[in-house]
């Protein structure tokens, strides 16, 4: 605002002594303002590589309902942070020659899932010569359930003439295709994963039937 | 003069200049910001002090087979491992030589697959793919070995499933379905048979 009035262009240009304006020093010392800068690249450059780290956005996801595989993870092909976060876990991929690993956040109505409640999964598996389906807490980890199994297999479970199947995920016993749950685990994701699939070559992806997964009794 | 005329005068003397030097400022500092963001998530690869490469040597020595125990709950060998499928790992060191993988697992299933240090897939096949009756046959060689192998190719190499890479520190990984409870002694002892060997050359 002062500059329009202490200025006069007729006098300013005969000012020998006066130095441009964007050459004066500004009122902040050099070595403030150079702390100032690595102070704030710090904080977003950590911060925002921590975050994205910790949870690996999400490029060449392959979306089949509610859910989610990775294909390129755990392969020299992987995006930066992909790589990054599975370096950091240590985590074992199935490699596209084996399967593909498919995760489940959420139930078909958007909702995240919780181990407090019993879901149940409907439909078809994509095509695959065979495949397993186990319970796992948010880091991924195994969840300790009461049964003696951990999971539930193409080969064992029980189907209609049409090939559909029903899964039901509780902590208790159920009747027909149960997959135990963990009742106090952290988190809950299902995972499903597809031994010897046509999708892992990434062909005929449309129209691939995946279960439907919807929400029972909560605690 | 009121505390409101005070405030008011220290903004009149914030020239636009010195508004524009404190954007520049927060410009400069969400670049560096970003020059740190990437090299922090490139390096990380790098910097991993305990990766599934380093974890596969507890399970027992280099060169050969060593079955994983069961994966459980709370105890699982290495993580995301199938707790409905045997594994078996073997480190490998191809600066002494090629390496021969020979397996013969029983169905219903069965895959290999071969990791860098870096925990990267690098080749991988199932009973299916491995197109030779279920047997699994290959050979891990680097391409320099790879040549000296051409000039006097030992009997059946046309026979074998040849892995050039560039990788010479990795695991394979052997896994076998374990579905039938009744036929898991057979597949532990198959699993037990399979080889892996750095291959003489002499």
């Amino acid at each position: 605002m002062t500059l329009t009035f202490d200025r006069n262009p007729e006098t300013d240009g005969l000012a020998p002594d006066r130095v441009p304006a964007i050459l004066r020093r500004g009122r902040m010392p050099g070595w403030p303002k150079l702390a100032a800068i690595l102070v704030i690249g710090l904080i977003t450059g950590l911060g925002s590589a921590y975050l994205a780290v910790d949870n690996a956005p999400a490029f060449d996801t392959l979306e089949l309902g509610v859910w989610e595989a990775r294909p390129l993870q755990g392969t020299g092909e992987a995006d930066p942070y992909s790589a990054a976060t599975h370096a950091r876990t240590g985590r074992v991929p199935l490699a596209s020659g084996e399967g593909l690993i498919f995760l489940a956040r959420t139930d078909t109505a958007g909702a995240r899932l919780s181990p407090a409640c019993d879901y149940t999964l409907e439909g078809q598996a994509a095509p695959a010569r065979l495949w397993t389906l186990t319970t796992l807490d948010e880091n991924l980890r195994l969840t300790e359930t009461d049964a003696e199994r951990t999971g539930l297999h193409s080969r064992q479970i029980l189907r209609r003439p049409d090939g559909s199947f029903t899964v039901q995920v509780a902590a208790r016993a159920r009747s027909g295709n149960w997959l135990p749950g963990g009742r106090d685990a952290n988190g809950l994701v299902l995972a499903l994963r597809l031994y010897d699939t046509p999708l892992t070559t990434g062909t005929g992806v449309a129209n691939v039937p995946m279960p439907e997964i919807t929400r029972g009794d909560c605690r | 003069m009121s505390a409101a005329d005070r405030v008011l005068n220290r903004l009149r003397g914030i020239e636009a200049l010195d508004v524009a030097r404190a954007g520049a400022v927060l410009l400069a500092g969400l670049l560096l910001g970003g020059i740190i963001h990437v090299v922090v998530v490139m390096s990380v690869p790098h910097f991993v002090p305990v990766t599934a490469y380093a974890r596969v040597a507890t399970f027992g020595p280099d060169g050969m087979f060593n079955h994983l125990p069961d994966t459980r709950a709370g105890a699982e060998p290495l993580p995301m491992l199938d707790p409905m499928m045997l594994h078996a790992a073997c480190r490998f060191d191809l600066t002494d030589g090629p390496l021969k993988i020979v397996a013969a697992l029983p169905p219903p299933f069965w895959s290999f697959a071969l990791f860098n240090a870096r925990g990267e897939a690098i080749y991988s096949l199932n009973d299916r793919t491995s197109g030779n009756d279920g047997m699994l046959d290959v050979l891990v060689i680097t391409t320099e070995q790879l040549s000296v192998l051409r000039e006097d190719p030992p009997p059946g190499l046309e026979d074998l499933i040849v892995i050039e890479t560039t990788e010479t520190l990795g695991y394979a990984l052997l896994r076998s379905f374990d579905g039938d409870p009744m036929r898991r002694d057979v597949k532990e002892a198959a699993l037990a048979q399979a080889t892996c060997r750095t291959l003489d050359q002499e």
